[in-house]
């Protein structure tokens, strides 16, 4: 351990840091007066964190004799991280105040799950990966079940809570079989024990179960069971968090994973992978399409997603994971866009969340309406708005690693995804009259819905630049 | 004018309607006229190179390279003729809307809305990139969802819009896998260059769904059977969107798309089947259909319907000729139909109604209308002198060639479209002057009627000079089509052929069909046929019901359902990767099974089963896992590893008595939740889990690594490296001391979060719930009896020796300070447990929460120390200490730590049991201050039973 590898994990340890003065400072100085002050602060140091990733010199380093990298990879999801919680803790302020949940642990998870998935996306070791992994879980646990006064959302808490220790379970059951056959738990060391194309048949299962257990994170079908009654049962902050930055790390480590550890076999996690991006596609669309909760929604709506990027993944190509983090980004973008409005949503001073309370909005509130509308094209995947862009690179991108079938697999999940967001527009549109919802949303809320929407559009001209920072991502990861 | 500029002046000017609508509404519609004019004349400034010079027009830059998208337009006579269409069109609509709308209309969005949909068509005909096409044709479906819904007070508008934006927007989307496809095949998403590459297409695999996905796309938007119910249902639009998106422009974007792409996709069987049965049976059925619709504007939806069926057909034949004939009627439908649609709305803005039930006799009372109407309906109705008659031979002419069916079905396609054709003139202008009318109708002024006038005189001049007027130019967009070199004879008379018969009986059967219609129309009214739009609700009503089915029975809530299909999955996956690899036998000889292991297993098995059987009775349960941990102890020292038994035996030991007296509070039964069909599931499931787990086991216990294990390194280096001959006890304090460090920090945390649980657990609902708690089964007669009160208080100094002596041996004998803490926690829980809480505790005055920080202090201070010495954290050294009269003692500098551990340990069980105790006390326990309940020494031997529930409010 030298003063070079803490530079290196510098972001991860400042974090850290910051989680535990916060801790202190809430414990034994004024406890939930403090909230409001901390979680600006927390937004306030994931910003700086965010920019002092960027200013990084744009080379791999690892550290702590090859456990943790931080590479062109690790930097791109982390600012996608980063950036997508703070944006989340300041939308999510307003909603906490009134329903008198904004206590000052929040920010602290919130802090302590980062980091969590700052070292997951960093991990070269597999227990580099699981510390991360458990420490972002641990600390999203607590925040499924944070209303704890809902019996709904503690027996949601409880279902993530046990099924995520199976997973978890699994996870190490596969990592310690891996350890077995490669006699190492470093990426770089396993990769080096695997000759010619496949796998031998213990390094496989133990791939399988590893796999399992973060499809499970990742939310993918046929591990997904939790995502919607975590989704609605948590307050909506918590769930904003949720379908944002832990997606984007637990997708980060699967790829980080079968890409570093398992590259050489693309052809052996292709088809577990594949399985699951096929079945997420088509069974979010699916669940999707009969759901009157706006959160349940989501809820299905960011499992198919995350079969779309997926794809990309199991493309095992540098195009594949460039498509991935591309996906992942842009998913980023519209989810917060929505659930800034949806954080807005309230009757008479109650917090709604039926599809139905979206009726004639582009009357009650027209800006809001069409930013919706246009997140909600986006989402569904329609030209030209990045959905499309987003869709079409992993879709490209599985093609030409010829996996037709799985590519049209996914035209039709989009298509029929594209129903349900449609029917979302109907409504806003061409619904019955009924009471306008309050339109006492605080500007953070309102504004970020419609930048959301406004990058969706413009967007279109050069993708904000993101694209070459996910090519030097994807070069990093598959060289 | 560039081609990019033509494709953005629409977008651009798509502006200024909604910017200047306050300036009135004459300024609005003439901004909009003059950007399509401007556009227009920009597109004929191209005519030269186009139509004379033989030349493609191309230009473009990149967009997005690294995904294949540029932006590229080209112009060639296809592209040319559809461009013409859509503005020269869009200038008759423009004008013609602006008399049609009505003041309470909002018109600065309506011309907004239609500059943003001429836009996305004129991009989608001059795209040369089929992604940049993609893009354009999904902004035509969002365009005409906005137009189609602009009346939004009606429901009808409402309902047809998405209708048809669900149906072109699937169809938009299953486009985009087929043009990815066909990207791939080509390796280009260039147009230029994909209809280049024909045979590379058509020979290759992803030929047919390639082919599939498109049309999909194609047939979606151009209404084509079985997709053609949609159209009718957008005419809630106002007519002049009807006339422009539902006749002139968007539906034929199908056909364009069909026609573009021909030299790539056509010429195979699949090609010829799929495309030109579709185009056929709509053409036949849309013809049927419109003769009984009563509506104007739903008649000529479903001619147009049947029009472009016959388009659709003509490009599936695959033959140049019947190319030249589809592009011909293309030209010709778009001016007969446009103009049809605009009197349909004349006579609709007049007489406000469009039932043709209701009207009749118009011919005196709006002569203009009238001869527009009836020169347009008869060139629909293909009756020589008017263009629809030219390309309608042609039509005839080119089924004839496939045979005796084509010939049979187009003939009475062509018959229903006369029916309905001179239904159209009969019903609406002939007959008496009716005095019912809804509203007394005369002839609109000249703005209305400028427009379709200009129309039908196209008409004529086509259907009389066809070779003069557009023969040239339908050379040049057939060979655009095809990809040759075409040069048509297009003549009124061509002599007596085929078609030429074929289209006189259409007219006869079809007049004749016609005078017979009013008798007809009530056995087709009454006879039972699918009907469209119920169909279409009642798919999405079943997509919806089966979607829901499908997700309430992956998600109805019960974990056990989702441990279930997790569970079930992970035994797919261990299967799925063991047959992906070749599985050899163990290298390991087994060792011999002596009895001693084969009672062990019996038990264990038995043991386990008895878990299953009796887990409705917890304290049963419970007492039956303690065998199986029992017997996994005892398995430790048959294997000669006496340090893990003891641990094994004392954590039994200790959870077994805490999670006893925590299961006393609860209900002692679990009550029957699960069929037995589940519980046979559940138990096949975890049957087949366990096997494979165990097979796991098996394998991997069966055969040698390829790495040298672990364990050699540390034997090797306990003694020298830790100073300790037992390695486990090394292995915890030395090698993974900063684990155990971890560990007991966690511990402790345990406990205090216990004791927070049962804090906060006292301050709620449940505090309630626990004071009135009534024991549910019969309590022993002595709480604290006396042989236990005694053998305890005995047993406590030795166990505490024992302890003591467990620690200091730990480090080279089997022993250690997480055992000693254990052991000594069961001694001071059997105290507990005998002479109660409160006796036990006013005689051990240690602050559990203390003791526990203490342990982790101690732990962290070893280590500091060796920091401060120099080394590294949490390094030991060892010595030998002599104390008279004890025997040489060997002590490590990580008994220390050890001690940390021992504390730790022993403050976190104590703790959990004190939290247990406040349980217990608030559920009416007694508290007792003499060590038992009947003291034979005592004056007074009933002492202690409780001596005052009140005694100490305090602790309660």
């Amino acid at each position: 351990m030298t003063s070079l590898d803490l530079s290196i994990a510098l972001p991860e340890i400042l974090l850290s840091l910051w989680a535990m003065v916060a801790l202190m400072a809430g414990a034994y100085f004024g406890k939930d007066r403090l909230a409001q002050a901390l979680t600006w602060a927390t937004v306030a140091v994931f910003v700086l964190l965010s920019i002092l990733i960027g200013v990084q010199e744009p080379v791999a380093q690892q550290a702590f004799g090859g456990l943790f990298v931080a590479d062109g990879f690790a930097r791109f999801a982390k600012m996608a991280i980063l950036l997508s919680g703070a944006a989340v803790l300041v939308m999510g302020m307003d909603y906490l105040e009134r329903t008198k949940m904004m206590k000052f642990e929040y920010p602290i998870l919130v802090s302590l799950a980062t980091v969590g998935m700052m070292v997951m996306v960093s991990a070269q070791d597999l227990i580099t990966l699981y510390m991360g992994l458990e420490l972002q879980s641990l600390a999203l646990y607590v925040l499924a079940a944070f209303r704890r006064d809902s019996v709904k959302a503690t027996e949601a808490g409880l279902k993530y809570f046990v099924l995520g220790a199976l997973a978890s379970g699994l996870l190490l059951y596969g990592a310690s079989l891996v350890y077995g056959y490669a006699g190492s738990t470093m990426f770089a060391d396993i990769a080096g024990t695997i000759h010619g194309d496949h796998l031998p048949v213990g390094l496989l299962m133990g791939l399988a179960f590893m796999l399992a257990g973060l499809a499970f994170k990742v939310s993918a079908v046929p591990f997904h069971m939790w995502t919607p009654d975590v989704y609605e049962g948590s307050p909506t902050p918590v769930t904003a968090f949720f379908a944002t930055a832990p997606k984007v790390a637990a997708m980060a480590l699967l790829a980080r994973v079968t890409f570093n550890a398992f590259g050489h076999a693309p052809g052996d996690w292709g088809q577990i992978v594949g399985l699951l991006a096929g079945l997420s596609m088509i069974v979010g669309a699916i669940g999707a399409l009969g759901q009157a909760n706006l959160k349940r929604l989501m809820a299905y709506s960011s499992i198919s997603h995350m079969g779309f990027a997926l794809l990309g993944v199991t493309a095992g190509s540098e195009a594949g994971v460039k498509a991935t983090m591309l996906y992942m980004a842009i998913y980023l973008t519209m989810s917060i866009g929505v659930f800034a409005f949806m954080l807005t949503m309230r009757r008479d001073g109650r917090p709604v969340q039926g599809i139905s309370d979206l009726n004639m909005l582009s009357k009650s509130q027209p800006r809001q309406a069409l930013a919706l509308l246009v997140l909600m094209f986006s989402l569904a995947g329609v030209p030209p708005l990045i959905g499309f862009w987003a869709k079409y690179a992993v879709l490209a991108a599985a093609i030409a690693s010829g996996y037709v079938v799985l590519a049209v697999v996914g035209v039709i999940g989009s298509v029929i995804g594209a129903f349900y967001y449609l029917r979302l527009v109907y409504f806003m549109y061409f619904g019955t009259e009924t009471d306008p919802l309050d339109d006492d949303g605080v500007p953070a809320q309102r504004w970020m819905t419609l930048a959301a929407a406004l990058i969706t559009v413009l967007g279109v001209v050069n993708l904000f630049g993101i694209e070459g920072a996910a090519t030097m991502a994807a070069q990093a990861l598959v060289h | 004018m560039s081609l990019a500029l033509i494709a953005a002046l629409p977008f651009i000017g798509a502006l200024l309607p909604g910017l200047m609508i306050r300036a009135g509404r004459n300024v609005c519609a003439s901004l909009t006229f003059a950007t399509t004019a401007l556009a227009l004349i920009g597109l004929m400034m191209n005519a030269p190179a186009v139509l004379w010079r033989g030349e493609v027009v191309t230009e473009g830059w990149e967009w997005l390279p690294q995904i294949g998208l540029n932006v590229t337009f080209m112009l060639d006579g296809l592209g040319f003729l559809f461009a013409t269409m859509i503005l020269g069109i869009g200038l008759l609509i423009i004008t013609y809307a602006r008399f049609y709308l009505s003041k309470t209309d909002p018109m600065g969005n309506f011309y907004t809305y239609l500059l943003l949909f001429q836009g996305a068509m004129v991009g989608i005909v001059l795209s040369d990139n089929i992604l940049l096409l993609l893009i354009f044709w999904e902004l035509t479906s969002l365009s005409s969802f906005l137009l189609i819904g602009y009346w939004k007070h009606l429901p009808e508008g409402r309902q047809g819009a998405r209708m048809a934006l669900t149906v072109t927007g699937l169809g938009g989307l299953a486009m985009i896998g087929g043009m990815l496809i066909l990207g791939q095949i080509v390796g280009s998403y260039d147009i230029s260059v994909i209809i280049q590459s024909g045979d590379l297409i058509r020979s290759s695999d992803l030929y047919l769904p390639a082919l599939i996905l498109i049309l999909l796309g194609a047939f979606t938007k151009s209404a084509q059977f079985p997709f053609h119910f949609w159209l009718p249902h957008a005419m809630a639009a106002p007519t002049p969107v009807s006339a422009y998106l539902h006749s002139a422009t968007m539906v034929k974007a199908g056909l364009f798309l069909m026609a573009r792409l021909w030299p790539a996709l056509s010429g195979t069987p699949e090609w010829f089947w799929i495309v030109s049965t579709a185009g056929l049976i709509t053409m036949v059925l849309g013809a049927v259909i419109a003769l009984f619709k009563d509506d104007l504007k739903a008649l000529l939806a479903f001619s147009t319907v049947s029009h472009l069926g016959l388009i659709t057909m003509l490009l599936g034949f695959g033959t140049e000729y019947a190319a030249t004939a589809a592009v011909f009627h293309i030209i010709n439908h778009a001016t007969f139909k446009a103009a049809l649609f605009m009197t349909a709305g004349i006579v609709d803005h007049e007489a406000h109604t469009r039932n043709i039930r209701l009207l009749g006799g118009l011919r005196k009372l709006m002569p203009v209308t009238f001869l527009i109407g009836t020169i347009a309906a008869l060139s629909m109705a293909g009756i020589p002198l008017f263009n629809g008659f030219l390309s309608k031979e042609m039509m005839l002419e080119a089924a004839h060639e496939e045979g005796t069916w084509f010939t049979v079905l187009a003939t009475i396609g062509a018959i229903f479209s006369v029916a309905y054709s001179f239904r159209f003139i009969v019903h609406t202008f002939l007959g008496p002057v009716r005095d019912d009318y809804p509203h007394k109708p005369h002839d609109p002024g000249f703005g209305m009627w400028v427009s379709p006038a200009i129309l039908v005189v196209m008409v004529l001049v086509i259907g009389l000079f066809p070779a003069q007027t557009v023969g040239h130019f339908v050379d040049v967009v057939a060979s655009a089509v095809t990809g040759g070199e075409i040069h048509t004879h297009l003549a009124l008379w061509h002599g007596v052929t085929a078609a030429l018969i074929m289209s006189g009986i259409a007219v006869g059967v079809g007049i004749v069909i016609l005078a017979f219609q009013r008798s007809l129309a009530p056995i087709w009214d009454n006879a039972r046929r699918p009907e469209a739009k119920a169909m279409f609700d009642w798919v999405i009503h079943r997509a919806a019901k089966g979607a829901n089915e499908l997700t309430d029975a992956l998600h109805d809530g019960a974990i056990s359902r989702y441990l279930g299909i997790f569970t079930t999955v992970i035994l797919v996956y261990g299967a799925w990767a063991f047959a992906g690899g070749e599985f050899s036998q163990g290298t390991r000889p087994l060792l011999p099974i002596g009895p001693v292991e084969v009672v062990f297993f019996a038990l264990l098995m038995a043991a386990s089963l008895g878990v299953v059987l009796t887990h409705r009775m917890r304290f049963v349960s419970l007492i039956v896992i303690s065998i199986c941990g029992l017997v996994v102890s005892m398995t430790f020292v048959q294997f000669s590893a006496p340090d893990l038994a003891l641990t094994q035996l004392t954590v039994e030991v200790v959870t077994i008595i805490l999670l006893l007296l925590a299961l006393n509070y609860l209900p002692k039964e679990t009550p029957v939740e699960s069929s037995g069909a589940r519980r046979l599931r559940d138990g096949v499931i975890a049957l087949a889990t366990g096997g494979g787990v165990g097979m796991l086991a098996y394998a991997i216990l069966t055969r040698d690594m390829s790495l040298p294990t672990i364990a050699d390194y540390h034997v090797e280096n306990s003694y020298i490296g830790g100073g300790g001959t037992n390695v486990v006890n090394v292995i915890l304090v030395d090698f993974r001391g900063f684990d155990t460090m971890g560990e007991i920090t966690v511990l402790g945390i345990a406990a205090l979060v216990i004791f927070a649980i049962v804090e906060g657990l006292l301050q709620g609902p449940a505090s309630r719930r626990l004071a009135n708690w009534v024991p549910d089964m019969a309590q022993a007669r002595d709480r604290h009896p006396l042989m236990m009160v005694v053998a305890t208080r005995v047993a406590l100094p030795i166990a505490l020796v024992v302890g003591m002596y467990i620690f200091l041996r730990g480090h080279n004998q089997p022993g250690g300070g997480f055992i000693a803490g254990l052991v000594v926690a069961i001694a001071l829980l059997m105290q507990y447990m005998a002479s109660g809480f409160a006796f036990s505790q006013a005689r051990q005055k240690v602050a559990y929460h203390g003791m526990i920080s203490a342990g982790v202090l101690v732990a962290v201070l070893t280590g500091t120390a060796s920091v401060v010495l120099g080394w590294n954290f949490l390094t030991s050294t060892n010595f030998h200490v002599h104390i008279w009269p004890l025997d040489d003692i060997h002590l490590a500098s990580a008994a220390a730590f050890d001690l940390g551990v021992f504390l730790a340990v022993v403050g976190a069980v104590m703790l959990a049991l004190a939290s247990l105790s406040r349980i217990g006390r608030r559920a009416g326990e007694g508290i007792n201050l003499t060590p038992m309940d009947v003291d034979p020494s005592a004056a007074n031997p009933v002492g202690g039973v409780d001596m005052s529930r009140d005694l100490n409010p305090e602790d309660r």
